[in-house]
């Protein structure tokens, strides 16, 4: 059905958005390199094709007159987020060729600021293109030819953006979204970020975190099970 | 970020990412060490006492001034704490800090939006399975109240943005954590200072003071203005005898040249519309020079002049230049002496005794003024001008070869080679408008 497809696109772009948005945070800082510039370029080329077949999809429902008003209502509240994502997308391109600019890779003089961040992100860029791993085979000045590219990329987008307003009118404001406040806490059985733990980056001195202390707690209830049982063994040879 | 102004961006804040990107040079900048948690390692922690140290040595500046430096860049994000991420501030021992990643750098370019605040908060709300307080908990039932209709997207992007983070190992997860913690940390302070109540005051102060004028009175001087300048703008009336960009032939330039003999008759009219016009076109300066000499007042243009010659001239200058006019234009008895009135008079006397460039300006003024209410309507009433009207040229327009207008004059008399309906006519000459511009260069 066109409803389910239509989320499963916007869901995906949705993931590409997400995907790219991290990999721009990391742009100018001790992770960048080659490998993340092409990173970046394949997941936001994936980000557009999905964006076009999105709008596509969404444009040809939102036209047909012959819609329920439920499912207007339905298509109506896909279309904001969508056009919202694209926006998303749009401002990270624009950031990105701003700090890919600020910080080409092959300057003598240009240092990288030391973030702290020393990791590569092909995960990431794998969880935006659905692909299992990553290959790289940009060559020496990939940078500089990307940011062309970016430029012409980020022109496309807007006019899409434009596009999209001129074709289809959709009021923002009277659109209710299905999700309340505090909808993400339910079913967020697979968003558990049990691993991150408190933010503040210290010396573990204060209250430890629940994993590590079950963990710690099995542990020496079989260290302790292990020594009752060789004491009895001891005892009993 | 999304859909955001786009200022440019201030000074003070591109100097300070100068500083922070000295500070990353591997010779010389700050001294980086790792940290240690458990089993992950973190690199390029500083401690504070390395950034004062640094700043003192680079910039020649005393410890206090370094200690203040180095707070400002942490107030504003670019430096961040790592034990207690909420007190911004440098302390000069080995409390560590880190840089901030080029993405969240304050910005006025950039400035921080709602809807990334909402998904920040949002995976914050994952994050801590619904216990957020105070200041955040009070913006995030804000921000649902402002952006609901968007809020589908808010819990999608959260969601992604934390799955996405995953993908990363655990140090570098972290340190990301940590940088979007200050971030809107320094965006969203959680007391809102004497500082910023400040800054609303005057904000407030200045928007109230703010000159206004009525649409009505705008609207109706931008026609008027319109209506005036219509007929002598190339682009909406054509420019005789051809427009240079499509005939390829610059006769008009050199007809409109500065200093030209014979003016056109476009160009004469203008200096009817103000005052400002005529002195600016050397041609109708020179006429009215003539004309005042007339009427014998030709020393009053003569005194403007040189007092913008001592404006715009060089500042080696200046003193010898004020000499000059004092005795020929100000000094009692000069040999052309100008009829300021006494006040302004005496206050230039008194500026004369500490010449510098703006010294006559009053004087100036009131000449100008003189001049603009009493000899330029004379001028204009005169038949000197009624003379220049009647010499002025009026350039015919090009032969049929060359693509004369772009649309059709306004002036009484169109001429038969713009008619679209020429037969032998370009096929250029059938389509008006902007397209006739784009062609030819």
């Amino acid at each position: 059905m066109a409803r389910e497809e239509c989320k499963a696109l916007l869901d995906a772009l949705n993931k590409a958005t997400a995907c790219y948005h991290h990999l721009v945070l990391t742009v100018g800082g001790s992770a960048d390199s080659q490998n993340l510039r092409e990173e970046l370029q394949k997941t936001r080329q994936k980000a557009q094709e999905l964006a076009v077949a999105t709008r596509t999809q969404l444009t040809a429902a939102l036209r047909d007159r012959g819609l329920g008003a439920e499912e207007r209502a339905e298509f109506e509240r896909l279309w904001v987020a969508f056009s919202g994502c694209l926006d998303l997308l749009e401002a990270d391109m624009r950031r990105a060729l701003a700090l890919g600019t600020a910080f080409p890779l092959h300057a003598p003089r240009r240092p990288l600021v030391r973030t702290g961040v020393a990791g590569d992100s092909a995960g990431v860029a794998a969880r935006a293109l659905s692909v299992r791993s990553l290959r790289h085979e940009a060559e020496g000045n990939f940078d500089v030819d990307d940011l062309r590219q970016l430029e012409r990329e980020i022109l496309q987008v807007s006019e899409m953006i434009q596009e999209m307003e001129m074709k289809v009118n959709v009021p923002r404001w009277t659109v209710q979204a299905r999700q309340t406040a505090g909808a993400e806490l339910l079913s967020s059985a697979s968003v558990r970020v049990s691993s991150v733990g408190a933010v503040s980056v210290q010396e573990r001195t204060g209250p430890c975190d629940p994993n590590k202390a079950l963990a710690a707690t099995v542990f020496s209830a079989v260290l302790l099970a292990a020594v009752a049982l060789a004491v009895c063994v001891a005892k009993l040879s | 970020m999304a859909g955001g102004r786009r200022g440019a961006q201030l000074p003070h804040l591109s100097k300070m990412e100068r500083v922070v990107l000295s500070m990353q040079d591997p010779d010389q900048g700050v001294r980086t060490r790792s940290q240690r948690l458990f089993i992950t390692v973190i690199p390029h922690t500083a401690a504070g006492g390395d950034v004062v140290a640094w700043l003192i040595r680079k910039y020649c500046i005393s410890d206090e001034e370094a200690l203040h430096l180095g707070t400002l860049l942490v107030q504003h994000g670019y430096l961040y704490p790592l034990r207690e991420p909420r007190s911004l501030q440098l302390w000069p021992d080995d409390t560590p800090y880190r840089f901030q990643t080029p993405y969240f750098w304050t910005s006025t370019v950039w400035p921080a939006a709602e809807l990334d605040y909402a998904i920040y908060l949002t995976k914050k709300n994952i994050r801590k399975q619904g216990t957020l307080v105070g200041h955040e908990k009070e913006h995030y039932d804000q921000l649902h109240r402002k952006i609901s209709h968007t809020w589908d997207l808010v819990v999608m992007q959260a969601r992604e943005q934390l799955r996405a983070a995953k993908q990363r190992r655990k140090g570098d997860r972290l340190v990301i954590a940590c940088q979007e913690q200050t971030y809107w940390l320094v965006n969203r302070p959680p007391t809102k200072s004497t500082e910023f109540y400040k800054q609303e005051m005057e904000r407030c102060r200045k928007a109230l003071t703010r000159a206004r004028v009525k649409s009505s009175v705008c609207l109706e001087a931008y026609l008027k203005f319109s209506g005036q300048r219509g007929p002598h703008d190339p682009m909406m009336s054509g420019c005789l005898p051809s427009n240079p960009w499509v005939s390829n032939e610059d006769a008009y330039w050199t007809i409109n040249a500065p200093s030209v003999a014979v003016p056109t008759k476009l160009r004469v009219e203008r200096w009817a519309f103000s005052f400002q016009e005529l002195l600016e076109d050397p041609v109708g300066r020179a006429h009215f020079m003539d004309f005042l000499g007339t009427e014998f007042s030709a020393e009053n243009l003569s005194f403007w002049e040189a007092c913008e010659e001592l404006r715009h001239g060089g500042q080696a200058q200046v003193r010898a230049t004020v000499d000059a006019i004092y005795q020929q234009f100000l000094a009692p008895g000069a040999a052309r002496w100008v009829n300021i009135d006494s006040r302004t008079m005496e206050r230039t006397l008194e500026g004369l005794r500490q010449p510098h460039r703006y010294v006559l300006d009053e004087a100036q003024l009131h000449i100008y003024m003189l001049m603009k209410k009493d000899s330029y309507p004379r001028f204009l009433k005169s038949a000197a001008y009624r003379d220049l009207l009647a010499e002025a040229v009026v350039p015919p327009e090009a032969k049929r070869r060359v693509f004369p207008f772009m649309r059709k004059p306004l002036h009484a008399s169109p001429s038969p080679a713009l008619l679209p309906a020429s037969p032998s006519g370009e096929p250029v000459a059938a389509t008006s408008g902007p397209e006739c511009g784009d062609r030819g260069t």
